[in-house]
């Protein structure tokens, strides 16, 4: 594998030179290139043809839908500022599983990619009625997050699994 | 016949004796509170239960070893009155929801699908007992997550 790939191979040495020359560095490459090895000669550079565009993610939605339940409480608190004290912690449960999503996936930074602003419209005056909302929200939330651990790959099923239980748990807290 | 234990079915025994726990220590959470919370308890109890006696037929069906359950086990912190219990409830129900989250990657489909519900339920339950007992925030950010 390492022969079909010897642009690529030079390219992770030299990316990785800027740091220290690490023993894991050299291990995840040969893990990477025994994958491509795995997919087929033909794909195995591919895979790790380094684009610039970042290439869409299975999860990539539920990271938008995680910034857009942050910003809709935020704006609601903001709104509403006897609720600051119960949907602020929310909001930061919701940015930290954005964060972790971006994480696993790949992604650069929140706010670095094509991912749509996460505006939230604004919140009805009604505080009944907003929270009515914010719940609508959690529950769609936690459904989407719930199909996706039920598709998702060993690695990334724990963390999706507790994204869909911390939305659920959302929609209990709004009660 | 028996099998070798499979990733799966460790998980699920290992699940299985945080269900033995959580439910010998409801007896000392119920006899701490009153009325509608130690309704929730009776319920909560009765939950964890089901979930214990529907692992023992699927251990058993699957070929695997159900590990048995202790005559006791050792709360974390004296449970002394209402204050004590509710901790520890939302104590339980944060750990079993681990043990639940930890058999996620070692399945899929209909067990996967178990496992989820197991996380879900024992996540929104602990944010109850939070509320019961004053606790604030009522969430976290990752149910079920060591650490």
């Amino acid at each position: 594998m390492v022969l079909t790939c010897p642009v690529v191979m030079g390219r992770t040495i030299r990316r990785d030179r800027t740091s220290e020359f690490s023993r894991r560095a050299v291990l995840g490459a040969g893990a990477l290139l025994a994958l491509g090895g795995a997919a087929g000669p033909l794909t195995g550079c591919g895979l790790l043809d380094r684009d610039d565009t970042p290439k869409p993610d299975p999860l990539d939605p539920l990271r938008d839908e995680a910034l857009r339940l942050a910003a809709g409480l935020r704006a609601t608190a903001a709104a509403h500022p006897d609720l600051a004290g119960r949907l602020t912690p929310l909001a930061e449960s919701h940015e930290a599983h954005a964060a972790e999503l971006a994480r696993v996936t790949g992604a650069t930074s929140p706010s670095g990619t094509a991912a749509p602003p996460a505006t939230a419209g604004t919140p009805p005056t009604d505080q009944a009625a907003a929270l009515t909302a914010l719940r609508q929200a959690e529950r769609t939330g936690r459904d989407a997050a719930s199909t996706a651990c039920a598709a998702a790959p060993a690695d990334r099923v724990a963390l999706l699994g507790s994204i869909a239980a911390a939305r659920a748990s959302h929609l209990e807290a709004l009660k | 016949m028996r099998t070798a234990p499979t990733k799966t079915g460790e998980a699920l025994a290992a699940a299985l004796t945080a269900e033995y726990a959580a439910i010998w220590a409801y007896g000392p959470i119920g006899v701490r509170l009153a009325e509608a919370e130690r309704k929730s308890a009776v319920a909560a109890e009765a939950a964890h239960r089901g979930r214990r006696d529907a692992l023992m037929v699927q251990l058993s069906a699957g070929g695997g070893t159900v590990p048995p359950d202790r005559a006791g086990y050792t709360l974390p912190f004296p449970v002394t009155d209402r204050a004590s219990a509710l901790r520890l409830a939302v104590q339980v129900e944060e750990r079993t929801a681990a043990f639940w989250r930890a058999v996620l990657p070692t399945t899929t489909g209909a067990e996967r699908d178990q496992a989820l519900a197991a996380l879900v339920e024992y996540a929104v339950r602990a944010t109850r007992w939070r509320r019961s007992a004053g606790i604030t925030p009522l969430t976290v950010a990752f149910p079920g997550r060591p650490g």
